[in-house]
């Protein structure tokens, strides 16, 4: 069965939302949609283009990129904003490592939600810097 | 608008998609269709993003059905002369009743909101939020299925192309068997008779989902339809372009007997 967009706690404890309000979280839960995938089936595919964000609620999921493990992402971690920004490619492969439930926002979601909201819009700017100096690190 | 009907019913394409408009319009024709419903794609969304209202309106319509079901999506744009999305939208056989059916209209919604299906639509140009309507019909158990072009989608010729397999459809539609090749014109006259190699048979399963199974050796090269169904199915591919127009490219079992139709679309490619 599934529910009514995404639990307010669960995406209370994404550091994205962290700093919003319970009656901000309460909006934007109910543009989530719960989306499940088996052990071992690839969430994101490297290169293909981006549908949807997602929040993990449950399980693990290994990211890869360019066919090289990189971390694994664990409840309460998000993925997949960066092709919602520039409606580009994927920048990684994602493949659950155990049973993953997620909450997903599609492209024509996220979009008018961060554009709306400027705390959101600024949390993943400071996410997007981290990156850079990430990857001039590597 | 967060609607069920009755597949009969489907009379607008932005509502329902093509699929359930195009089936109900069969119906109307009085064309051999499985009884089914049709969905819109509002209410389909509505159940993908768990809301209770929408989750019983659309049990309430499907249980009547019984089960098993064939769910299957019906994209507003789908199959369209510009761009098709067969292939890239989920059809979920053999769902054991309306209690799953929440599930299975989540795994379609997403699939049309899928990566795949979001760079499908960017390289041909349509990115715009996709909406996908979902038809929802008893499954059959048939006896032989397949396709069948009302004319020939290769050479072009005025003559109907037959592609038939023992089981459900699938295992010709995802091309997991050889299947029977059969030539038939206009008059019903057969043509050809090629036998193809049948190992396998797609059935349901007792539960939900599909099985593939061996098919007995003594099956495998036998032809699975006799002249007598060529010629009815030559009769549906006239009835079919009487309803659609010329052109037909058209899913078909045969269970119990009865010839069914499952789809009716247009030809993508034609050799003219």
């Amino acid at each position: 069965m599934t529910r009514r967009g995404a639990p307010v706690k669960v995406l209370q404890r994404v550091p994205l939302f962290a700093d919003l309000t319970k009656h901000e979280v309460q909006q934007i839960a109910r543009l989530f949609k719960e989306r499940r995938f088996s052990e071992g089936e690839t969430v994101v595919q490297e290169g293909s283009g981006g549908a949807a964000f997602f929040v993990i609620e449950s399980g693990e999921a290994t990211v890869l990129i360019r066919g090289k493990k990189r971390t694994t992402l664990k409840p309460n971690d998000y993925f997949g904003e960066i092709a919602m920004i520039d409606e580009g490619t994927r920048m990684a492969t994602i493949t659950a490592s155990s049973e993953l439930v997620c909450y997903g926002l599609t492209y024509w979601d996220f979009r008018p939600l961060v554009e709306a909201n400027g705390v959101i819009g600024w949390k993943l700017l400071e996410r997007m810097a981290k990156m850079l100096r990430a990857a001039r690190e590597d | 608008m967060k609607r069920v009907v009755p597949l009969e019913q489907a009379l607008d394409d932005t509502i329902f998609g093509s699929k359930a408009v195009g089936l109900g319009q069969a119906i109307r024709d009085g064309l051999p269709v499985p009884p089914g419903v049709a969905l819109s794609g509002a209410i389909v969304e509505a159940v993908a993003a768990g809301e209770r209202p929408a989750i019983k309106e659309v049990v309430r319509w499907v249980r009547p059905l019984g089960g098993p079901l064939a769910v299957r999506s019906s994209a507003m744009d789908e199959d369209g002369a510009a761009a098709s999305f067969a292939g890239q939208h989920l059809t979920l056989l053999n769902v054991p009743s309306a209690d799953e059916l929440s599930s299975a209209l989540s795994k379609i919604w997403w699939s049309a909101n899928s990566d795949s299906a979001i760079t499908y639509r960017q390289r041909v140009g349509l990115f715009s939020r996709p909406s996908v309507g979902v038809v929802v019909q008893v499954l059959l158990d048939p006896d032989t299925a397949g396709v069948m072009f009302t004319k020939n989608p290769v050479t072009g010729v005025d003559e109907r192309v037959i592609e038939a397999s023992w089981g459900l459809g699938e295992a010709v539609v995802a091309g997991i068997v050889i299947p029977d090749h059969f030539r038939v014109d206009r008059s019903g006259r057969v043509l050809e008779r090629k036998p193809g190699l049948k190992r396998i048979v797609v059935r349901g399963v007792p539960g939900g989902g599909t099985i593939e199974e061996k098919v007995s050796p003594e099956l495998v090269e036998r032809l699975c339809l006799d002249d007598d169904q060529l010629h009815e199915l030559n009769q549906l591919a006239g009835r079919c372009e009487h309803v659609y127009g010329p052109a037909r490219d058209v899913e078909w079992a045969i269970a119990s007997g009865t010839l069914y139709l499952l789809q009716c679309r247009a030809i993508t490619k034609s050799g003219r």
